[in-house]
């Protein structure tokens, strides 16, 4: 499947999402093109981008940072490894939004 | 239709214009064409990753913010770039790690690879296979699931705390932590290896110990073997003392026998002798007696 994002960094959220068949990829390139130009012209610098992935699972396992916070994405890695569960423990002194 | 020839100079004058953000919508139209001249490239190389089992996710075109942003950051130009379009795979460890790397060199003949966990880059940590198909270089992300978790984290806290955490900026105690992390993990994996290395060298004793049980049991069965031929031994030595008399005996009989047949022999000269003897007495007693009857008439 294909999916394309468009990305607010500073926010750290999704703006648009949208998911296409492997056979649609001119559609989703043009689409991707349609959401840059737009930006463009607006003056939003937002990233945009196309991504391809076996499903949704498997595109937000390798791209957990489009799709997780901060404070997610930590707790995540807490889980898994000791050393981020300690840092979070102390505190990271740091607000994330 | 998507242009696929480019000059040169034709992307590196685009690159100029992103990198300086005076960029206009025509621009954008001739970096999304060269963008999509990387379509072909890519989808060989994810072709190839997908026969051979593995799940890639693949990044059809950078974005141009990122382009923008890298073309700023670093002295490169736009037609040096090796990221335009690619894919990004997640392994287990760092052994898997660099199995699967070992692999892309064998499917990818002449890759570049760029190891960032001996010199991270900002903490970064993870290994770039560039493989290029019909002159588009395609960039293969490889990353063990801690360098994952810990490029996730960096990227996220570049977006939503200050863009160059990333590249060693941020406050200090941000900076501090993805640096101790970074360190941690490749202190975990250099774990992972040497456990890695010692559970191979014991597969390795392991069979080879197997081999050793398997000559040992050889070894066990001709020992008994010569055991059993050692206990037999006095008895064999009896035997053979029994079998030398018994030759000597039998050496005896024959030479009984030997003897035995020259008496017989000579007894049978005797007979025979004897009979002669006698049936000449008889041919000579009826030759009497007929005489001594012919005298009486």
């Amino acid at each position: 499947m294909i999916f394309l994002i468009e990305y607010n960094r500073s926010q750290g959220r999704i703006v648009t999402f949208r998911d296409f068949d492997d056979s649609q990829r001119r559609e989703a390139e043009d689409a991707r093109l349609g959401i840059e130009l737009d930006l463009n012209r607006k003056g939003i610098d937002h990233e945009v981008v196309l991504l391809e992935a076996a499903s949704k699972d498997a595109l937000h396992r390798t791209h957990q940072r489009y799709f997780a916070d901060l404070t997610g994405l930590l707790k995540s890695a807490g889980g898994q490894n000791e050393w981020a569960g300690r840092w979070e423990e102390k505190g990271s002194g740091v607000d994330s939004r | 239709m998507i242009k696929n020839a480019f000059s040169k100079t034709q992307i590196d004058r685009l690159g100029d214009r992103l990198k300086g953000g005076s960029h206009t919508e025509s621009d954008l139209r001739l970096l999304d064409d060269y963008r999509r001249s990387f379509g072909e490239a890519y989808e060989a190389v994810v072709r190839t990753l997908r026969q051979r089992g593995e799940v890639p996710t693949g990044r059809l075109a950078k974005s141009t913010v990122s382009i923008a942003e890298k073309l700023r950051r670093e002295s490169i130009r736009l037609s040096q770039m090796q990221d335009i379009a690619g894919c990004r795979i997640v392994v287990g460890n760092v052994v898997e790690q660099e199995q699967l790397v070992a692999s892309l060199k064998t499917d990818f003949p002449g890759a570049t690879l760029i190891d960032r966990r001996d010199n991270p880059s900002f903490g970064y940590r993870a290994i770039h296979v560039i493989a290029v198909i019909s002159g588009k270089p395609i960039e293969i992300q490889v990353r063990s699931s801690l360098q994952h978790m810990w490029a996730e984290v960096s990227e996220k806290s570049s977006d939503v705390l200050d863009p160059t955490i990333k590249y060693g900026g941020g406050s200090d105690v941000w900076r501090n932590f993805l640096t101790v992390t970074s360190e941690s993990v490749a202190a975990c994996e250099e774990l992972e290896k040497e456990g890695n290395a010692f559970y191979e060298r014991v597969k390795k004793t392991v069979a080879e110990l197997a081999a050793h049980e398997e000559l040992e049991k050889k070894a066990n069965a001709i020992y008994e073997t010569a055991k059993k031929a050692d206990a037999a031994l006095p008895e064999l030595h009896e035997f053979g003392h029994e079998l030398q008399e018994l030759r000597a005996s039998l050496e005896g009989l024959k030479g009984d026998l030997e003897g035995h047949e020259q008496v017989n022999q000579e007894t049978r000269r005797k007979l025979v002798r004897l009979r002669n003897v006698i049936a000449d007495l008889l041919s000579r007693a009826i030759s009497d007696l007929d005489k001594l009857k012919g005298e009486k008439q």
